[in-house]
Order: C-alpha cells, then sequence, then structure tokens
C-alpha cells in the first residue's frame, strides 16, 4: 500500500517535479529577466546594503577592534585577541553557548510537535474550530516583552499562579520551586514561556500545510484500508514535508537568536546562568562597554546561524529553479 | 525623465535644508526658546517624580527664554541612551549619572562631560557644596559636573516585628547583625528583603560585609586592585556570610525578584529589613503607613563610614547651551530650592547652607546623626568596579548566594577575572 500511496503521490503535480537540464548562469539570469528587473528591486536592495549587510560587515569589523562605544572614544585594532579572550577567558561565554544550543534542540522538538498535533486536533470539523485557532494563535502576536512581564509574574515566588501551584503540589524541597530564581531550572522556566508563545504560530503554517494535502490521496488510502496513523505517516507527513522544513527553519533562526523573553524574565541571571548568545552580546557590547568583545560574540552567532541556515537557502533555490 | 531628475534633486535639496534647519537634539524651537535637554533616571517614589516638575515649573516662569525638556528612564535604559547619544547631536545638554569611578568616571574618561570650572567661579560653587559632595565631582580634575544629591545608605527595620522577634538593641557590630537575623528567623520572620534581578540590590549586603570584615583600609586595597581578592581571608569571610544569609536570612525567591517586588514585602510587614538609600523614607511615606512604625540605623560594619554615593548633574561637553544648561543647574541647587525638596531625594542635601528640617519624623532624625557621625565614606562596588568588573562581580555574588559556587573559591575567581582583563 504504502508503494501504491508513493506512486500516487509522485504524480501529484506541485509535490515531484522532474528537475530540468542546467543551463549556464549568466543565460539563465538573462532569461530570467533578472536584468529588466533591476531597477525594480535596486531600491530593496540597496536599503538591504545599508541596513542589513553594512551592519553586518561593521560588526565583524569591530569584533577586531577595542573600543568602548562611545563616539568620542577612539578604537584601537587588536586583531582576534577578542576572539582568544571570548573562547579562553570569558566566564560567561560557554555557558551562553550551552543554553543556545539547549533551547535550539528543545524548540525543534517541543513547540514544533504541539503545534503539529494542534493543527492536526484543529484541522477537523470539531465545535468551536475558530476560536481554539485565534485563542491559541493570540500568544503568538503578543510582544515578547510582554509575555516576558506575565510569566515573570506568574513565577513570582511570593504572588505567583504557578509557584502557588508547586507549593500546592509541594514540589521542589516540599516548599515550592521557585523557577526563576533557581539557576537549574531558569532557562527552563522561560523556555516554557517561548513555547507558550510560538507552538500557536506553528499551528498556524501547519494548518496552511495541511490544506495542500491531497484530500483524493487520503480518501483513497481510507480506501485501501488504512487506519488514522498509517494515513497521516504515509500522506499526510509526506505531503506537508516542505511546511515541516520551513517550520523547523524559522524555528532554529528564531531560537538561536532569543533574546527578549530572557530579557524580560532573569536578564540572563541568576548568576548569568540563563544566559544566551544573543543576549551576552548585547551585555557586552552596551552594559559592558566592550563592544569588541559583544561583536566577537555576534559574529560567533552569526556563524552558526548560517551554519544552520545556509543548507535551507541551498535547498529552497534549489526548488524555485526547478 | 529629465525633468523628473531635476524635481528629484530639488525635493532632496529641500529635505536636506529643512534637516539643516532642525536642530537634532530638539534644542530650539519656533518661539525663539532655548530648550535645554535634560536626562535623569526614573525616580524611586511619585512625589520625587513630582518635585522636579515644579522644580522645572518654576524655573521656566522665572526663565521665560528658556525651557527645561526633561527626560526620565530607568536604570540601565538611562545608562544606554547616555552611551549611544554621547558625542552626538543627539547628547542631552545635562544629564543626571552616579558620580563613582566605575559610572561617572567612565563618561568622564569617554570625553562626555564638560568642564565647569569657569561656571564654577561664575556661580561661586564651591563655596555652596559641602566638601563631601565636591570630592566626587574633583576627583577627576576640574569639576566634572555639580553634586545633585549624597545618598546614604543604612538598615531600614520593622519596629513591631524587631519586638516581636525580642531584639531590644540595635546590633552595631556584623556579629550583632548576623545575631539579630538569627533572632528574627527564630521568631518566624523573615530578617531582611531583597530583590536579586537587579543585582546591585543585594550587592549592598555584600559590600557590607566586606567593609565589614576586611577593614576600610583593606575595602580601598581591593576595589581599587591593590589588594588580591583570592588571598585574603576578609574575602572568604564576607562571601561566607553572604551564603549564609542567603540562604537562611533572606525572602525565599530573592533572586527571581527585583528590588520592587523585595521592598513590598517590607512595607507589608513580611520582612524585617531593607537595605536601602535614605531616598527610603519618601517611600514609605508614600505607602501611607505610620512613619513611626519604621527605624533606621547604621550599617554596622564598625569602621564608622558611611556606605554611600553621590548623583551628579553633567554638562555634555559638546553642549551648545551650556550657559542655559548652568543657569538651570545653579537654580537647582540653589539653597532656596534645596531647602524646598529636602527629604525628597535624600535627607541631606549638598548644599551646606541648608538646614534640616525642624520636627521631621523619626527617620529623618536618624538620618541626621547617621550622617554627623561618618566618619568618611565608602562607595557601593558598581560605583568603585569597571563596568565589566562589576557584571562578574554580580555573577560570582549572584553563585554564592544561590549555592553554585563555594564562597572559600569566590575571591580567587574574582582575582582571575581581573587580572585577565587587566
Amino acid at each position: 500500500m504504502t508503494k501504491l500511496i508513493a506512486t500516487r503521490l509522485s504524480e501529484t503535480p506541485g509535490l515531484k517535479t522532474r528537475p530540468s537540464p542546467k543551463k549556464p548562469l549568466l543565460k539563465r539570469i538573462a532569461k530570467g529577466g533578472f536584468v529588466a528587473a533591476l531597477p525594480f528591486l535596486a531600491p530593496a536592495l540597496a536599503a538591504y546594503v545599508v541596513f542589513v549587510i553594512g551592519p553586518m560587515f561593521s560588526a565583524v569589523r569591530l569584533s577586531l577592534y577595542k573600543w568602548s562605544g562611545f563616539t568620542t572614544d577612539k578604537q584601537v585594532f587588536v586583531g582576534f585577541q577578542n576572539y582568544v579572550r571570548l573562547f579562553t577567558k570569558d566566564p560567561v561565554f560557554w555557558t551562553a553557548v550551552q543554553n543556545s544550543v539547549v533551547w535550539v534542540l528543545l524548540s525543534l522538538v517541543i513547540p514544533t510537535t504541539l503545534g503539529l498535533l494542534m493543527a492536526l486536533a484543529l484541522n477537523r470539523p470539531v465545535f468551536g474550530r475558530n476560536v481554539f485557532r485565534s485563542v491559541f494563535y493570540i500568544p503568538g502576536v503578543l510582544a515578547p516583552i510582554a509575555i516576558a512581564n506575565m510569566w515573570r509574574w506568574m513565577y513570582n515566588p511570593n504572588y505567583g499562579v504557578i509557584s502557588d501551584i508547586s507549593k500546592a503540589l509541594h514540589f521542589g524541597d516540599g516548599s515550592g520551586v521557585t523557577f526563576l530564581s533557581d539557576p537549574k531550572v531558569a532557562i527552563y522556566a522561560i523556555f516554557a514561556a517561548f513555547v507558550w508563545q510560538v507552538a500557536g504560530l506553528n499551528m498556524v503554517l501547519f494548518l496552511a500545510g495541511l490544506q495542500s494535502v491531497s484530500k483524493e490521496l487520503v480518501e483513497s488510502a481510507r480506501l485501501d484500508g488504512a487506519n488514522a496513523w498509517q494515513v497521516f505517516r504515509n500522506v499526510t507527513l509526506p505531503a506537508l514535508r516542505p511546511t515541516v522544513v520551513v517550520v523547523l527553519v524559522l524555528t532554529i533562526v528564531n531560537s538561536i537568536k532569543v533574546f527578549d523573553l530572557v530579557v524580560g524574565m532573569t536578564g540572563g541571571g541568576p548568576a548569568q546562568k540563563s544566559q544566551v548568545l544573543a543576549l551576552w552580546s548585547y551585555s557586552q557590547s552596551f552594559l559592558n562597554h566592550d563592544f569588541g568583545l559583544g561583536n566577537a560574540t555576534a559574529t560567533v552567532l552569526l556563524l552558526i546561524t548560517l551554519v544552520l541556515v545556509i543548507p535551507y537557502m541551498i535547498w529552497s533555490t534549489k526548488g524555485n529553479e526547478d | 525623465m529629465r525633468l523628473l531628475a531635476k524635481g528629484v534633486a530639488a525635493l532632496a535639496a529641500v529635505a536636506l535644508l529643512a534637516g539643516c534647519g532642525a536642530n537634532a537634539s530638539g534644542t530650539s524651537n519656533d518661539s525663539g526658546k532655548t530648550t535645554v535637554t535634560w536626562w535623569t533616571i526614573n525616580q524611586s517614589s511619585p512625589s520625587a517624580d513630582a518635585a522636579l516638575d515644579k522644580i522645572i515649573t518654576d524655573f521656566e516662569a522665572a526663565n521665560p527664554d528658556i525651557k527645561i525638556e526633561r527626560t526620565a528612564r530607568a536604570v540601565d535604559a538611562h545608562k544606554d541612551a547616555l552611551r549611544t547619544a554621547i558625542g552626538t547631536s543627539a547628547a542631552p545638554d545635562i544629564y543626571n549619572y552616579w558620580a563613582g569611578p566605575g559610572l561617572g568616571g567612565e563618561l568622564v574618561k569617554a570625553n562626555a562631560s564638560a568642564d565647569l570650572t569657569d561656571y564654577y567661579k561664575q556661580y561661586n560653587w564651591q563655596d555652596r557644596f559641602t566638601g563631601a559632595a565636591l570630592n566626587p565631582v574633583t576627583q577627576y580634575g576640574g569639576f566634572q559636573g555639580v553634586p545633585w544629591k549624597l545618598n546614604g545608605e543604612a538598615l531600614y527595620y520593622n519596629k513591631a516585628l524587631f519586638a516581636k522577634a525580642g531584639i531590644t538593641k540595635l546590633p552595631t557590630t556584623l556579629d550583632e547583625l548576623n545575631d539579630t537575623a538569627a533572632k528574627l528567623k527564630a521568631a518566624g520572620i523573615t530578617p531582611i528583603e531583597f530583590g536579586g534581578t537587579v543585582n546591585w540590590h543585594l550587592m549592598r549586603l555584600l559590600d557590607t560585609f566586606l567593609e565589614g570584615y576586611c577593614g576600610s583600609a583593606k575595602f580601598d586595597q581591593l576595589v581599587t586592585n591593590k589588594a588580591n581578592w583570592g588571598k585574603e581571608d576578609c574575602v572568604t569571610k564576607s562571601f561566607t556570610n553572604l551564603a549564609t544569609w542567603s540562604k537562611d536570612y533572606l525572602n525565599p525567591g530573592f533572586i527571581g525578584i527585583n528590588n520592587d517586588e523585595s521592598s513590598a514585602l517590607f512595607y507589608n510587614g513580611k520582612a524585617a529589613m531593607a537595605l536601602e538609600g535614605d531616598w527610603f523614607d519618601k517611600n514609605i511615606s508614600d505607602q501611607k503607613v505610620n512613619m513611626n512604625d519604621f527605624g533606621v540605623f547604621p550599617l554596622p560594619t564598625g569602621t564608622g563610614r558611611l556606605y554611600g554615593f553621590e548623583e551628579a548633574e553633567y554638562i555634555s561637553k559638546d553642549s551648545p547651551h551650556k550657559d542655559a544648561a548652568a543657569k538651570f543647574l545653579d537654580y537647582l541647587t540653589s539653597t532656596k530650592v534645596q531647602q524646598e525638596v529636602l527629604g525628597t531625594f535624600a535627607t541631606q542635601s549638598v548644599n551646606k547652607a541648608v538646614t534640616p528640617k525642624a520636627g521631621g519624623d523619626a527617620l529623618s532624625t536618624s538620618w541626621d546623626s547617621i550622617f554627623k557621625d561618618a566618619k568618611g565614606l565608602y562607595m557601593n562596588n558598581d560605583q568603585n568596579l569597571s563596568l565589566s568588573s562589576t557584571t562578574e562581580y554580580w555573577r560570582i555574588q549572584n553563585l554564592v548566594a544561590t549555592g553554585g559556587m563555594a564562597p572559600d573559591q569566590a575571591g580567587a575567581e574574582f582575582q582571575k577575572f581581573l587580572d585577565s582583563n587587566n
């Protein structure tokens, strides 16, 4: 049956197309109307270069300098000294790296799975479907700093509802968990707020993807005797593949640069134990006035992001050209 | 096409001229008034905020050619905004900042503030301020800034809770302070409140232990990098006491809340002590509670020095309105204004002609004697240390406070950072 469905999938328009033979780049550019489109692209391209590419190069350049950030202060070239300091002497950098990696890994599993489950549940004709969709989506449109404030109050050890529940259940040493105060728990407590924020967004993306799943294929799979899991595994999931990739890439990008929630809930504390790369870069530059070290951290973050995102860019470019 | 290009060029020229005409820092307006921009931190009480607004209104009424435009920000936002603006046309004419080497000193080093020696002569300011208030603004050479307020910090306490715990005598040494905390805890009372997310709040307790256990001379050597943090027993003793207090005497979950949230515990009688500055009198009175229910006593370090810091008003080096700014600062620190606001921002004035208020409450009377009896000043360590060292000091302080680092490793860990960054 799997083979049959696979065959049918391959016949479905848009799901699999035969790759066209490669032409020389210049010919492809000319044929694609790039030159004609250039005047129209130029303003956006100029803005992109000035506001995105320029600052990016500036950050990399500054990572090779010692500078306090004051325009009145001179920038002194120090080569790779900031990177050496960062990797060997910075007491917080590796904690920030570890937290960022853990955050990305957890993000790839928890909010994406939750988003998919919610989308599957709300893709059926159930009572109050639109209300539930809206309710789950609302956290995604709230400002992250507002979410941080809300959750900080819920975790407040004296007045917070979550703390009260943990006290009532005698969690921790029996007197409840001090979520944002415990260096081992704080980062996960912030992550819970992140899940609440992004699961609804993922749900919307998956819902959009589910609309492209061929009803005929699902129907024929059922006629062939497939149960719900088999339909999902062999029909829905393969058809959702482009959506899954988009969700995963967006999740990686959003989670590697997480900043607002951490700032709003712990500021990287206690004792820098919930520190993440983006916030540590900011703290080095704007709080410690060490722009060299801050930009070295930002450059490391940029490289990590590129390593994770470039494969997606190649994949998506190929998809467009084929 | 050529017409279009000419049109675009003309529009660009008009826009450019308009840009040149407008003052980027907003320091002049159509009415011909000089607008002086003044950046301050948010005031800790609504009444202090209202007092600043009244000062501005009164000054503007007396000087119709000058408009004061005040922008208030939270502490960290204020620091960020200044760092970004200094040296650009967006810099304010006057900025409020802490005068210690780690904060105000950094801005002086970055050429942010103007030397006001000429204005000190013009307005005879050198005779206006107390010696203690002048020291922080003269320590960098010349006159960097005008003293605004000199705050002392001490221990506020709830009289009823002390009585309930059977405490009849206020502590005068750190050992007695430890005993006091133990008695309060034994009586089921949270001895002291702190909000750990802001770092500098709990830092006051560690600074107190360092001054008490190390003594004045060693404390000063430590903060100026002339003594080794890793080799002084008093440093280990201080961190050990911090660990004990964090575990046994502070409000549960202190590290996850801020100072405003923790202060509520003191106002509501849920914590017996608060380590705060003299501005806290106003915070308490704003709660509409009976001021006589509370008392304040000096930090029992045994050195006799007052724990505190000064805030000054600085004029930006590139300000195009220095004369108007100086005129406003002269008004702000005048005897008339300082006498009126005494007790609102601080219990003591930087202006030596200002006299204590007659018939003040018990708290302000206590502060009068705390300032009078003080034998010198030791400053908060976020004023003494550089910004990056302060960040590390706080990290280690919080690690010890949350059990993440043994107290006997803390001094060496901090020294390691100082050595690798100097």
